[in-house]
């Protein structure tokens, strides 16, 4: 299937054609921008990244390893102080503070790689140096029939070039 | 002679092709593409052998003991203590301007929130040293960590050192991600515009990055989540350190100001050494354009602020002291006033209560060289802070009988100066070899403001 990559100079522009394409029912659509735009994020995709679930799971997995860590092991060497339970919660709940924001900081992170599809080995061929610059693309992969009007329509909405790529 | 091709000519007229690039880019990535200069290598050199001679110091204290240290009886925490503390200060400003900030959507924190964290990186593994060289017998400092043995004794989870492990730990790797995870697009952007072995380092570390929207989405929540999680951490890492003093009964020491005090006192020390490092590094790389006196107006606004919290607690401590009518507390605070040490209290209360005063200026908030000369004032000025509370705190507990008096000697400060230039090198390497401004976050605001002139213009016409 031919690919085809629109260049665009602002974000306006990118969410614009991009709001089209979708309506003409182009999905297979990809946009590289040089930094975080909210217009694109709307256009492209408005649900919330999954991100959150990651930080959750850290968040709970870490609170839950502190008072566990610490609970059983000062019942497993009890260290006895005038008659006071060998497992107390509030120095305890420091660790597992910490180990909430340590967890939830490391799942984050592979969250962040998960829902990014990262680490990738090979850069996509519809990428170009150009997008870490100051420009934006727009990469649409359509059949060969609808490359006249994919084209039309990102030329229409302030594409200020539009190439194809071989796949 | 037969002329040469015209294809060759025209290659040799032609010249090859750049890769597209930006205004943003290009000023930054000059900042370590540019072959280092001399005085970059003159610094190193001058830190390799500050470096040198502190790491001597502590091969030989390993090899004869703690006991080469000036300690004297009852001071046992000394300047390793106070070097410690003083490096984990300076290491807040990173994380309180990347993730606190970034909540409340300053966007000036842009310009300078790389070198700050970066900075908190390192002054963290400075701080991380001092663990070691204070426990003596290094090869037994891994005792500390809850780990599995055939005696099956656990670490005790009430003692404040422990929870100390637990939080500098933390810290360090949380900051560590949030630094990689910002620097991510950035590398992308070095990666698409270098050859060689810089190419292969920065393909390696951006993960493959391309910047679509998918991982921009990714990207920003994780900003968010990490920020969410880092600003509690970094309010409790210093509160913890303050612990370790609080949780005795040392007179001066055992108070419940201390956490606020001492997370106000790291804010207040992380600016004053962003801005005392940032104002050569940016006058260096002819970075005015991006990190503006706008930006640094910012930060002194933070200095002033802060000073006012830290100059309110050496009042409040001293009035508590008067008003608890506990004897001890009276008498060491009069003895911190007055006593043995009253020239290190004196330059703390003078140097960051009084100066950064001066900060109610606008005048003077502006004027870069006075910036500067306060900023290093306030960074011996909270040295001396630790020193003060630590070594005074020791020195004049209940019994008068058991007072005693310390100075560092020789050694000590020649792993305190150690420690000055382990921080320096570390960031003297990270300018040559990261973008020391994030390259996205300033792309964004400028695409951003351009987007809105454009829009502006058009209404107009």
């Amino acid at each position: 299937m031919p690919t085809l990559v629109g260049i665009f100079d602002t974000p306006g522009g990118v969410a614009a054609a991009v709001t089209r394409l979708k309506g003409r029912g182009f999905d297979k659509l990809e946009v590289y921008s040089p930094a975080p735009f909210d217009e694109i994020e709307q256009a492209v995709d408005p649900k919330p990244s999954k991100v959150r679930l990651f930080t959750l799971a850290g968040g709970l997995t870490g609170v839950v390893t502190g008072y566990a860590l610490t609970i059983w092991m000062s019942l497993n060497w009890p260290i006895v102080i005038g008659g006071k339970p060998y497992a107390s919660i509030p120095p305890y709940t420091v660790i597992a503070f910490e180990l909430t924001i340590l967890f939830g900081g490391i799942f984050t992170l592979l969250g962040l790689l998960a829902v990014g599809r990262l680490p990738k080995v090979k850069l996509d061929p519809g990428y170009s140096a150009r997008f870490s610059a100051e420009e934006f693309g727009v990469v649409v992969e359509v059949s060969d029939r609808d490359v006249a009007e994919v084209d039309g329509l990102l030329r229409a909405n302030a594409a200020k070039e539009v190439s194809l790529v071989a796949a | 002679m037969t002329p040469p091709p015209a294809e060759s000519v025209a290659a040799m007229i032609r010249p090859t092709p750049l890769p597209p690039d930006s205004p943003t880019n290009r000023d930054v990535m000059r900042v370590f593409m540019e072959r280092p200069g001399l005085g970059w290598l003159l610094l190193v050199g001058i830190c390799l052998g500050g470096l040198g001679g502190g790491a001597t110091v502590w091969i030989y204290q390993i090899y004869k003991g703690l006991g080469i240290a000036g300690y004297s009886h009852p001071v046992f925490w000394g300047a390793y203590i106070v070097t410690f503390v003083f490096w984990v200060g300076i290491a807040h400003a990173g994380t309180l301007i990347s993730a606190i900030l970034y909540l409340f959507r300053a966007k000036w924190r842009n310009a300078i929130n790389r070198s700050a964290e970066a900075m908190t990186i390192f002054a963290v593994f400075t701080a991380q040293l001092f663990l070691g060289i204070h426990v003596g017998r290094i090869w037994k400092a891994y005792f500390i960590l809850p780990y599995p043995n055939q005696r099956a004794l656990w670490v005790n989870f009430k003692s404040p050192l422990l929870w100390d492990t637990f939080a500098i730990s933390t810290y360090t790797l949380t900051s560590l991600i949030f630094l990689y995870v910002g620097l991510i697009p950035d590398l992308a952007i070095a990666r698409d515009r270098t050859t060689g072995w810089r190419k292969a380092l920065y393909g390696a570390l951006s993960l493959g990055w391309q910047g679509s929207s998918r991982q921009w989405k990714a990207h920003n929540r994780t900003t968010l989540h990490l920020s969410g999680l880092a600003t509690p951490l970094v309010l409790s890492v210093h509160s913890v350190v303050s612990w370790d003093f609080a949780m005795s009964i040392v007179p001066t020491w055992h108070s419940t100001i201390f956490a606020p005090y001492f997370v106000a006192g790291a804010i207040f020390s992380g600016f004053a050494m962003v801005l005392t490092v940032m104002i050569p590094v940016r006058r260096i790389f002819g970075l005015e354009h991006i990190i503006t006196n706008y930006h640094f107006e910012n930060m002194t606004r933070f200095l002033l602020l802060t000073s006012t919290i830290v100059a309110y607690a050496y009042g409040v401590e001293f009035f508590i002291a008067w008003y608890s009518g506990v004897e001890p507390e009276q008498t060491s605070f009069y003895m911190r006033a007055f006593g043995k040490y009253w020239l290190a209290s004196w330059i703390m209360m003078v140097c960051n209560g009084v100066f950064p005063q001066l900060f109610w200026f606008k005048k003077l908030r502006t004027h870069i060289p006075t910036i500067f000369v306060i900023s290093t004032l306030i960074n011996i000025g909270m040295w001396f802070e630790r020193y003060v509370i630590i070594i005074e705190g020791l020195s004049n507990e209940y019994d008068p009988a058991v007072w005693g008096v310390y100075t560092p000697n020789l050694y000590e400060l020649m792993i305190v100066a150690g420690s000055f230039s382990f921080f320096s090198i570390l960031f003297l390497i990270f300018l040559k070899l990261f973008p020391v401004i994030p390259i996205s976050e300033v792309k964004e605001l400028i695409i951003h403001d351009r987007a809105h002139a454009h829009g502006s213009h058009a209404e107009v016409h």
